[in-house]
């Protein structure tokens, strides 16, 4: 483990949206660097950027300016393929309308990221399971996502985020579809699997829930990073 | 990248049924797209191949060996000679089923009613038992037989025109090999009928020898010789080789399409109308099912991008939705292959004038009439063409959901991650 381990450093990014007669400005100049075991949420009102930036942290679009370095790689440089492959081998995503495939049942859906990677049966079966069971998904395994609850759904969706060992994961608006209870059930998960195995996660939400729960807030603010502190409650 | 495969194909499985009622309609239209050509093909086919056999053993063979000006005129001082060994050794080819050596004469016959210009068939009696259908069409008295010399089946519309029946006779007028004028008196044996008006009411059919009599040939000499092969849709090759090793002097050899254009021609055209119609069908198919595998694609754009999201590669939703399409023809072609043929099977010995009412005598092709009992030609190969055909028509139903999938973009699509 190593604590110090740079892995999102982003320097001067812009980013602008529209064309030549109309441009919105999403990004003005935003400076971050994330790290390993790295608790983070990104607040702000709606339209600060917060969608935006984690879009571009997460290799899903690209700045109009500026450098996206992640694990040492500038995105600047990769294609569109190579992208896509750090998506798949180092970055979990969990959409707030958790997004499963919903022809997959619960367990093929944790599965996919592992398939993608061409990991062999034995070791998907055992990944998944002890991941289901971590996660009290066990028993759920062959049900559909239509099958399972809005909790349920997003247990599976991180499940999915985190069973390839990402060196990062981006959680947006998480708890946004799910009771508060439910919310804190899966916020308590994500940190037990941040302590547990040091896996770095970087939320964007509006919910105070998450704000209490994580170690650093980044507060956006028109497409700046307003306020960058620890986050009071946890320290 | 197995393992990827086996997820992209389970995931395009599966998507397909997700609305079972759309993918029954596509299921559908493809079976249908796909069974009604087959079907019609096996038919329409089964009717040319009935109908060129009938006339190639009826007349001179699939495959004729005449002499090369006999064509632009057919008289009767152009004939081939060495038959004999000509036609011995093409015996011993095994693409040929057998031969028939034939002299023609072209002549009038009279009776006291009247004078009707005829076609005289000089025939080997017991071969023509063996391969043409004219013994089996004798309505009255019997067929030739070896030896027979003056006796003479003729059809039933040229009996009732000379006021002739079995044991009558009439007088045949033509020339020679020399040009001169001759006269021979026939006996009525047999009556047939066939269905033709033209060959009913102007052809008569007697043994060769009488014929080489009455033309002054020699029996090494014949007008033609017909050669009824296994495979009657595949010999430009064996004609060349034949017409290398086997011609004499003046001989050529010819396939029935020459010698009989007007068959050839009107089988061509009602191929061609088929073809057509088999193409329209393909268009209103894939018409019907184009909006279907798009709208079944579009309405996953949300879903594409949360795949393309989490690390899927663009050519891995491109061969899923290549495997969709590729699953609809895998499921649909087959049946499709196997509701033309049941339909195909179950027509099968009907007769067409029974079915779609009409007089047997008007289904006439190029002057011969055609057998109205449907008998269907399962030709695997032309069944496996249609069906390839149409499987990989509804292949290029993918393209366009391929292309729009290609230019997806995931935050569009998913507004935030």
């Amino acid at each position: 483990m190593n604590a110090n381990r740079e892995i999102v450093s982003l320097k001067n990014i812009i980013k602008n949206y529209g064309n030549d007669k109309v441009i919105t400005k999403a990004l003005q100049g935003i400076d971050l660097k994330i790290y390993q075991g790295d608790f983070s949420v990104m607040m702000g009102p709606s339209g600060c950027g917060k969608s935006t930036l984690l879009n571009i942290i997460g290799g899903l679009d690209r700045a109009t300016s500026g450098n996206v370095m992640f694990d040492g790689k500038d995105f600047n440089s990769l294609t569109n393929k190579e992208l896509s492959i750090i998506r798949r081998n180092q970055i979990g995503f969990v959409f707030q309308n958790y997004n499963l495939l919903p022809v997959l049942t619960a367990y093929e859906n944790a599965e996919y990221v592992l398939m993608l990677q061409d990991m062999s049966f034995s070791q998907r079966k055992e990944k998944v399971m002890e991941l289901f069971k971590e996660m009290g998904l066990e028993g759920l395994e062959n049900r559909l996502p239509r099958e399972l609850s809005g909790g349920q759904q997003q247990r599976v969706a991180i499940a999915r985020a985190v069973v390839s060992d990402p060196l990062l994961v981006l959680a947006d608006e998480i708890t946004a579809n799910v009771d508060s209870k439910t919310a804190q059930s899966l916020l308590l998960l994500m940190e037990k699997l941040n302590k547990t195995n040091n896996t770095t996660f970087l939320f964007s939400t509006h919910d105070p829930a998450v704000k209490k729960i994580a170690r650093k807030v980044i507060l956006l603010k028109d497409g700046k990073i307003h306020k960058e502190k620890p986050s009071l409650e946890n320290i | 990248m197995r393992s990827n495969l086996l997820l992209i194909s389970k995931i395009g499985w599966r998507s397909i049924w997700r609305n079972k009622r759309r993918t029954l309609i596509s299921l559908f239209s493809i079976i249908i797209g796909t069974g009604i050509p087959i079907f019609f093909v096996c038919i329409a086919w089964g009717f040319y191949a009935g109908l060129i056999d009938d006339v190639a053993r009826l007349m001179s063979g699939h495959i004729t060996y005449e002499h090369v000006e006999y064509r632009n005129s057919p008289s009767n001082d152009l004939w081939v000679e060495d038959i004999q060994k000509i036609d011995q050794t093409l015996n011993n080819n095994s693409e040929i089923l057998t031969t028939k050596q034939i002299v023609n004469l072209q002549g009038v016959a009279h009776t006291a009613k009247g004078s009707v210009g005829i076609s005289l068939m000089g025939v080997e009696p017991e071969k023509e038992i063996a391969i043409s259908f004219l013994p089996e069409n004798i309505i009255k008295g019997k067929y030739l037989s070896k030896g027979d010399e003056r006796w003479v089946v003729v059809g039933q519309k040229l009996a009732k025109n000379l006021n002739i029946d079995i044991g009558k006779k009439f007088v045949f007028t033509t020339n020679n090999v020399d040009g001169e004028l001759t006269e021979e008196l026939f006996r009525v044996k047999g009556v047939f009928k066939t269905g033709s008006k033209e060959i009913d009411g102007h052809f008569v059919q007697s043994d060769i020898e009488i014929a080489r009599k009455v033309a002054g040939l020699s029996n090494d000499d014949v007008s033609q010789l017909g050669i009824i092969v296994k495979n009657p849709d595949n010999h430009e090759n064996f004609i060349k080789d034949l017409q290398k090793s086997v011609t004499k002097n003046n001989g050529v050899f010819l396939s029935w399409q020459k010698i009989m254009p007007d068959v050839a021609t009107t089988i061509r055209m009602d191929r061609t109308a088929i073809s057509s119609f088999m193409i329209m069908l393909v268009v209103i198919v894939l018409f019907t099912m184009f909006s279907t595998i798009l709208m079944s694609t579009l309405e996953r754009r949300r879903e594409f991008a949360s795949l393309l999201a989490i690390g899927t590669q663009q050519i891995e939703l491109k061969i899923q939705i290549l495997l969709e399409t590729i699953f609809f023809g895998l499921i649909a072609c087959p049946l499709g292959v196997l509701l033309g043929i049941s339909l195909a099977k179950w027509v099968e010995g009907y007769d067409m004038m029974d079915m779609f009412g009409g007089k047997a005598e008007d289904m006439t092709v190029g002057g011969f009439g055609m057998d109205t009992i449907i008998t269907p030609l399962f030709s695997a190969p032309l069944i496996l063409q249609i069906s390839i055909f149409f499987f990989f028509a509804v292949q290029l139903l993918s393209i366009l959901p391929i292309y729009l999938i290609s230019r997806i973009s995931i935050t569009d699509e998913l507004r935030s991650i």
